[in-house]
């Protein structure tokens, strides 16, 4: 088996690697295949929490690549679903504690066991991002639709493109749209941001408190039915297994108790 | 007149379209990595070089930067009054 090795990435932090990872995992996960997450930030560990895992972390990404333990000692399992698996970052050590050779071995090791090894990359474009990438054939890049985040996403196409020999493919998920806003032209939508990155769309999440609510609880959104950032990543995941899921239409102008009747019987879909 | 703006939502102005407009120029200079002032210089010299076969209207020379998919495209724009000899 060969599995496809995905790196989510962004340039800026804080703009929902981390949770995009978590729920693009969980959700590809839902549709039956085998999934492996590799927390790629060594020295600020967060993956785990979002999955609610913390507390069955033994051994970790840097353990493996320097051969205190076996891949499979490492992998933990996820406690909702067998054909989820989390590799996690080192919480103790830094970015220099692996290099892109290891990491290329690790990913063919991974896709070896996995259909599909998700890779949330750090923050930033220097040595961590680089080997986040080392391994990887394609790349989901995220933004917001703020100024700075959406430069710094275009930073990271610029090096993705550089890559195009070993990065084959690379997609957009704009995150955090807040619909209200962008209706009233007080916020970047999802075409301009995609005029201005020229890049293709693999999906739109808006704005959600229940993202706060499900770090908290350890559960991912995409995981549970009833919320719209859910349904957004569940697409994503979707479109990733090559289904074409039609894009939602985010304007808000439309939200009148019509509408809303008419999407509590036809949901909307992002 | 603002009332005329409000009711039929002329975006000019907006806080979405200033960002985007400057997201536009910034961006072309980030992937050129171009230096601040730059452009202008590359102006000057290009419409002396002009003007030096043709008498201009100096006022209606334009130079516009767009964006064709990832890649910047300069025009420029000069209207010739007549050749010089």
């Amino acid at each position: 088996m060969s599995g496809r090795v995905i790196v989510i990435t962004s340039g800026k932090g804080g703009v929902g690697k981390t949770t995009a990872s978590a729920n693009i995992g969980v959700a590809l996960a839902n549709t039956g295949a085998s999934v492996c997450l590799v927390d790629m930030d060594i020295g600020l560990r967060n993956l785990d929490i979002l999955m609610g895992l913390e507390n069955r972390v033994v051994y970790n990404l840097v353990d493996v690549v320097e051969e205190r333990c076996k891949l499979r000692q490492a992998l933990v399992k996820d406690k909702r679903m067998p054909n989820l698996s989390l590799l996690p970052a080192a919480q103790t050590r830094d970015k220099t504690a692996v290099n892109s050779d290891q990491m290329k071995k690790l990913c063919l090791e991974l896709k070896a066991i996995f259909d599909f090894v998700l890779i949330d990359s750090p923050a930033g474009i220097e040595s961590g991002f680089q080997n986040a990438v080392a391994g990887a054939e394609e790349a989901i890049v995220i933004t917001t639709p703020e100024m700075s985040a959406v430069r710094d996403a275009d930073r990271i196409i610029g090096l993705l493109e550089a890559r195009k020999d070993e990065i084959t493919q690379y997609r957009l998920v704009l995150n955090r749209i807040r619909p209200k806003m962008v209706a009233n032209s007080d916020m970047m939508g999802v075409e301009d941001v995609l005029e201005i990155l020229s890049i293709q769309l693999l999906g739109a999440v808006p704005e959600d408190e229940d993202i706060i609510i499900s770090t908290n609880k350890g559960e991912p959104v995409s995981g549970t039915d009833n919320t719209k950032s859910g349904l957004a990543f569940r697409n994503i995941a979707r479109r990733l297994r090559g289904e074409e899921v039609p894009f939602m239409d985010m304007n808000a102008k439309n939200d009148t108790w019509v509408t809303r009747i008419a999407n509590f019987f036809n949901p909307v879909r992002v | 007149m603002q009332v005329f703006n409000w009711l039929f939502r002329v975006p000019t102005g907006t806080a979405a379209v200033t960002a985007k407009d400057r997201m536009r120029s910034m961006l072309v200079a980030d992937r050129l990595e171009l230096p601040a002032g730059r452009l202008e210089v590359l102006e000057e010299e290009l419409t002396a070089v002009v003007a030096r076969y043709f008498d201009l209207e100096p006022e209606t020379t334009r130079f516009d930067i767009q964006q064709i998919d990832r890649k910047a495209a300069l025009t420029a724009n000069f209207r010739l009054v007549r050749s010089k000899c």
